[in-house]
């Protein structure tokens, strides 16, 4: 693998550029469409800022749909890098953050967050980061008795953990009677719509020193890979590094889930997608990634607000409702 | 040398629109305290505004304005013309690029029910926003006062508020005739039984009109079960609905094995029309002349 690195150097870039060719042109195509209907001329010159552009087309596309996109594209990568990491660490192809149960765990730390009139950052964060700790620990203790390279158990403790979350949450939202209800429905579904570039930056913040961390130890994620013997004797301090990559992973979870709720299912489409197109160097696959899983919801984002005549969906609506089905056709190929 | 030109042009267009941005709001601006204490400013004469509640497009066309308004909230249907007008998202999740595009000079909202980063938003983007809260029926009568002054329509906003306070005069005296005060169950809908606690609208309107709130020390919006209804042997049920297609013998049906309530014993259920009783307009007057009607029929009788 280490044979040839310019090799690896070139086709690490050629991936790159394309996935971020085509994480551009969604990104353009979400600053273009949305609930207002505008030319193409008056859109082309606005973004490109040439000329007497509409100061009301300005505001629309750099105040509401620019912050949002970012948002959608920032989210999307971390959630995807996020199933990456677990599915290499797990080495399970079908584990998520979502389906794991980790978010879960996030959104209850987020609801207690948001009931205790916590600010957003670092108040609710730091709530969901604790809830998605308690999660992927009760996970690990619950499998971890049977070794947790076998997935079945893996997963039926995630799925367990996953119910036991919906039914707290439900719990909570029960138990909530004021006006605060609807915006954490709304939240709880994964919803985009009311971000600014302020929050953008705190989550790029916390979020930027993650990819480049995960993009660091994804070499350590190729030995994992062949196997936990192979991994110590080639010098990997395995403790260390599954610790790291997993704290760091549920942390970008947590802080996605703070910002715009649950959003399921991209951490399994996109890796499992680019893992069949690129293979399975994690070197490769991390920006591949990062890059694709922000196009990827960039995109479902888009549909979420062009699909419905009056209002839109929440973003999580689209990302199941396509990833839900692949899951399905994925554990189904798996057990043969 | 022609890029350095149209590099000057450009920053001569962005600096104009700049100040057409920066000055326009300023220019003929008041400042005003809102609703909810808040000093903001707002046009002499707004002349764009979006209704961010059904409540506020049906108060804005209360006072005759209409014709300011170039957007509202979605499920604002009365009166019906204001279902012509452009629809910017509903009340709790406004849609923020179709009131931009709307370019409103002013949008009024509800403090508890539109999200605060709506209005956050808006105001970042220089649309000033002005908030109301509505939490009692004075409370709105304050808001269609304010409204009134907002929008250059004060005398026709007092001539509302004056007509609201005798016809609810006339009701307090009504009432004072009798000592009864029949217990009441209000029925939020059907399923789940949701029912109104201490602090709402609709408990003020029950008391006002000389009834028990039977709910009075539960939460705002308890759910119930069938039960605990049961138990509270309400006298009168009153149950909204938002279906017209509901039907009073299908409510009567859903309650009509439970002869021990004596509500259902004795045939006093209601179905009222819920836009009427949880929209804090000046229609909520009529709500409580109705509830009235249900509560005391005979008392009400007697007066005509």
């Amino acid at each position: 693998m280490t044979a040839k690195p310019h090799r690896l150097l070139l086709r690490m870039a050629v991936v790159s550029a394309v996935l971020l060719f085509s994480l551009a042109v969604v990104m353009v195509m979400g600053l273009s469409l949305g609930s207002t209907h505008a030319g193409f001329d008056a859109i082309v010159k606005t973004l490109t800022g040439s000329g007497d552009s509409d100061p009301m087309l300005q505001a629309i596309i750099w105040h509401i749909r620019f912050p949002r996109v970012l948002l959608a594209a920032l989210v999307g990568a971390a959630l995807s890098s996020g199933g990456l990491v677990f599915q290499a660490l797990l080495r399970n192809p079908l584990a998520e953050p979502y389906i794991l149960g980790i978010s879960g765990g996030a959104a209850i730390g987020g609801i207690i967050g948001i009931l205790l009139g916590l600010s957003r950052f670092p108040g609710v964060t730091l709530t969901a980061f604790a809830g998605s700790m308690c999660t992927l620990m009760l996970v690990m203790i619950i499998s971890s008795g049977q070794s947790i390279l076998k997935k079945d158990s893996l997963l039926l403790a995630g799925v367990m953990v996953n119910a036991f979350c919906s039914a707290v949450i439900m719990f909570l939202v029960s138990m909530t009677q004021d006006s605060r209800l609807h915006n954490i429905i709304f939240w709880l579904m994964g919803d985009m719509s009311m971000t600014d570039l302020h929050q953008v930056g705190i989550l790029s913040a916390i979020l930027i020193p993650g990819f480049i961390l995960i993009f660091c130890l994804s070499n350590a994620m190729n030995l994992l890979l062949m196997g936990r013997e192979m991994a110590i004797s080639m010098g990997l301090q395995l403790k260390t590094i599954t610790l790291t990559l997993l704290v760091v992973t549920s942390f970008m979870v947590s802080a996605t889930v703070s910002h715009c709720g649950l959003i399921g299912f991209v951490g399994l489409v996109i890796p499992h997608l680019l893992r069949m197109v690129l293979g399975p160097d994690h070197r490769v696959l991390v920006p591949a990634c990062v890059l694709g899983g922000g196009a990827y919801m960039v995109f479902c984002d888009l549909l979420a607000r062009t699909l419905p005549q009056q209002g839109e969906m929440p973003a999580g609506v689209i990302t199941a409702l396509i990833g839900a089905p692949l899951f399905i056709v994925l554990l189904k190929r798996s057990n043969r | 040398m022609f890029i350095i030109k149209s590099i000057f042009q450009q920053a001569v267009v962005a600096l104009m629109l700049a100040a057409v941005v920066l000055l326009t709001p300023e220019a003929s601006a008041r400042q005003v305290t809102d609703g909810i204490r808040r000093q903001i400013h707002v046009p002499d004469n707004p002349v764009r505004v979006v209704a961010l509640a059904p409540s506020i497009t049906e108060i804005i066309f209360a006072l005759g304005q209409e014709h300011r308004l170039v957007g509202v909230s979605q499920f604002s249907d009365f009166p019906s013309e204001a279902l012509r007008l452009p629809q910017v998202g509903s009340y709790i999740k406004p849609d923020l690029e179709k009131i931009i595009a709307l370019n409103p000079d002013i949008c009024i909202a509800v403090k508890d029910g539109n999200p605060r980063a709506v209005a956050d938003r808006l105001e970042s983007l220089r649309i000033p926003v002005y908030a109301v809260d509505p939490l009692d029926l004075g409370a709105v009568m304050t808001m269609v006062v304010q409204i009134g002054d907002l929008l250059n329509a004060g005398d026709r906003a007092r001539t509302i508020v004056t007509e609201m306070k005798s016809r609810i005069d006339g009701v307090r005296e009504l009432v004072k005739k009798t000592k009864q005060r029949p217990g009441v169950f209000f029925q939020i809908g059907f399923s789940p039984i949701v029912s109104v606690g201490k602090g709402t609208f609709i408990h003020e309107l029950i008391q006002m009109a000389g009834g028990k709130n039977l709910c009075a020390d539960f939460t705002s919006y308890p759910r119930l079960s069938r039960e605990q209804v049961v138990a509270l042997l309400p006298d009168v049920l009153v149950i909204t609905t938002m279906h017209r297609d509901v039907t009073i013998d299908q409510v009567k049906a859903e309650w009509a094995g439970w002869s021990q309530i004596p509500a259902v014993r004795d045939n006093r259920i209601a179905v009222v029309d819920s836009n009427i009783f949880d929209r804090p307009t000046p229609r909520q007057v009529d709500a409580l002349e109705q509830l009235v009607r249900i509560i005391h029929p005979k008392l009400f009788k007697d007066s005509q």
